[in-house]
């Protein structure tokens, strides 16, 4: 008997020894097994708690639908003439970009996903991602809601992925704030007393006016965030302590608590216009 | 076990956090450990501890095999106490579920900072283990009737004599 209980501690301790030591690729080859085994009753589960909150939603809503409905319309109109007003500007920012012979913008493409679940561990403030990499998700691709950045993807299997929040200090992205042009990294500084989810912007230069509510967006330096893409807005700035560089709160502008729906973008680093391309590569070897 | 495991592990992974907690999840799987540990031999108490801490890590960003540690870890000081403790009173669960999700999630989180793969304060991880103690005393009693339940449906409890 006592020979049975020492051989069970032997074969614990070589278990335990040997998962702890495995190399980093056969760990997240394990780890994404794993998680693709559960990822249908995730998934399932997640689908059915938002069913059922959507059905109170709807029949607490009956009362409302007339009103939203007349919003919704007006929001329409206006949505739509401002897609007219963006288009000539989109025509015209071609034209100028071709007769300065700039490459036109990389192209984005979203892959829609929907949340099926959160850190089971609560330690990191990540997002598990119904879809993988058999839909076309790869590590450090950028993700964000309807209304802003929400984060990277890290680590990924074949039908999940899961996504670092901004929220999460160990998220680091390289911004910009819109009015001034001025840059700095973005990373999050966790929830506050308040239950406010909050970021910090650091290293912006100690000279530029930064105004609360000034737009931060992703400044496209450091290769997973594509350019342009919405973070939040400056709240409090404050002198660092070393006085070399100012610091920022920023409000992201997506509501990182109760995300249900988030797309990946797909970054179309080839997507250059090959045309331009073409021409200038002419026009470079003819002298 | 297999199946208890799984539907912890996705339990846990759904299962809504608060702020005021330090956004601590409920302890699901380290209260399938406790049970295992309670009223199981130590073969069964320690391949639950394994295979749950192997789910846990593989649902999060923790590295394979911190989880495992720190609930066999768990499971093994918990077995001393399983004759005082499976007589199934309610007190007793309680105080076990909170010190035990609280000393988990401490350790977890001395093994992750030492390895700088986690950047929060002091403060914060007082106010988690705080969290999970409390998740763990209101969570890992009625998962001990669940499972003693239905181990007792399976037939498992009526085999060993129980």
């Amino acid at each position: 008997m006592r020979e049975k209980g020492i051989l069970v501690w032997i074969a614990l301790g070589v278990v335990l020894l040997a998962v702890l030591n495995l190399p980093e690729a056969v760990s997240l080859q394990v780890k994404a097994a794993l998680r693709d085994g559960v990822a249908p009753l995730q998934g399932a589960l997640a689908s059915s708690v938002r069913n059922t909150k959507e059905i109170f939603r709807l029949i607490r809503g009956f009362g409302g639908l007339a009103v939203e409905n007349e919003q919704l319309a007006a929001e329409v109109v206006r949505l739509r003439n401002e897609v007219r007003d963006l288009k000539a500007l989109d025509r015209e920012n071609g034209a100028l970009r071709d007769q300065l012979k700039f490459y036109k913008k990389t192209s984005l493409q979203m892959i829609p996903c929907e949340v099926i679940a959160r850190d089971i561990t609560g330690w990191w403030q990540t997002i598990r991602l119904g879809k993988g990499s058999t839909d076309g998700i790869l590590p450090n691709m950028a993700v964000i809601s309807s209304d802003g950045l929400v984060g990277k993807t890290v680590a990924v299997s074949s039908r999940t992925a899961d996504v670092l929040l901004i929220s999460d200090p160990t998220c680091r992205v390289s911004a910009q704030i819109i009015r001034t042009g001025a840059f700095g990294i973005v990373s999050g500084s966790g929830p506050t007393e308040r239950g406010q989810v909050t970021c910090r912007m650091e290293f912006i230069n100690k000279t530029v006016s930064i105004q609360p509510g000034d737009e931060v967006i992703t400044s496209g330096l450091g290769g997973v965030f594509p350019k342009g893409l919405l973070v939040g807005y400056a709240d409090k700035v404050v002198m660092d302590e070393s006085g070399l560089y100012q610091r920022a709160d920023v409000i992201p502008r997506a509501d990182l608590g109760l995300l249900e729906y988030v797309f990946a973008v797909v970054e179309q680093g080839d997507a250059q216009d090959l045309y331009l391309r073409k021409k200038q590569l002419v026009k470079e070897v003819k002298p | 076990m297999f199946f208890c495991l799984v539907c912890g592990a996705v339990l846990q992974a759904v299962w809504p956090t608060w702020l005021w907690l330090g956004q601590a999840s409920a302890p699901f799987l380290l209260g399938l450990v406790l049970y295992y540990a309670l009223s199981h031999g130590d073969g069964f108490m320690l391949l639950a501890a394994v295979l749950a801490g192997l789910l846990q890590d593989a649902l999060g960003l923790i590295p394979l095999g911190y989880s495992s540690f720190c609930f066999c870890l768990t499971a093994l000081i918990v077995s001393r106490f399983r004759e005082m403790v499976f007589s199934g009173d309610w007190p007793a669960h309680i105080l076990f579920g909170a010190v035990a999700a609280a000393g988990v999630s401490l350790v977890l989180s001395l093994l992750l900072s030492h390895d700088g793969r986690l950047l929060i304060g002091p403060g914060w991880t007082i106010l988690k283990a705080f969290g999970a103690g409390l998740l763990g005393a209101i969570v890992i009693p009625f998962e001990f009737r669940v499972l003693e339940a239905l181990d007792r449906m399976l037939g498992n409890l009526h085999e060993r004599g129980r």
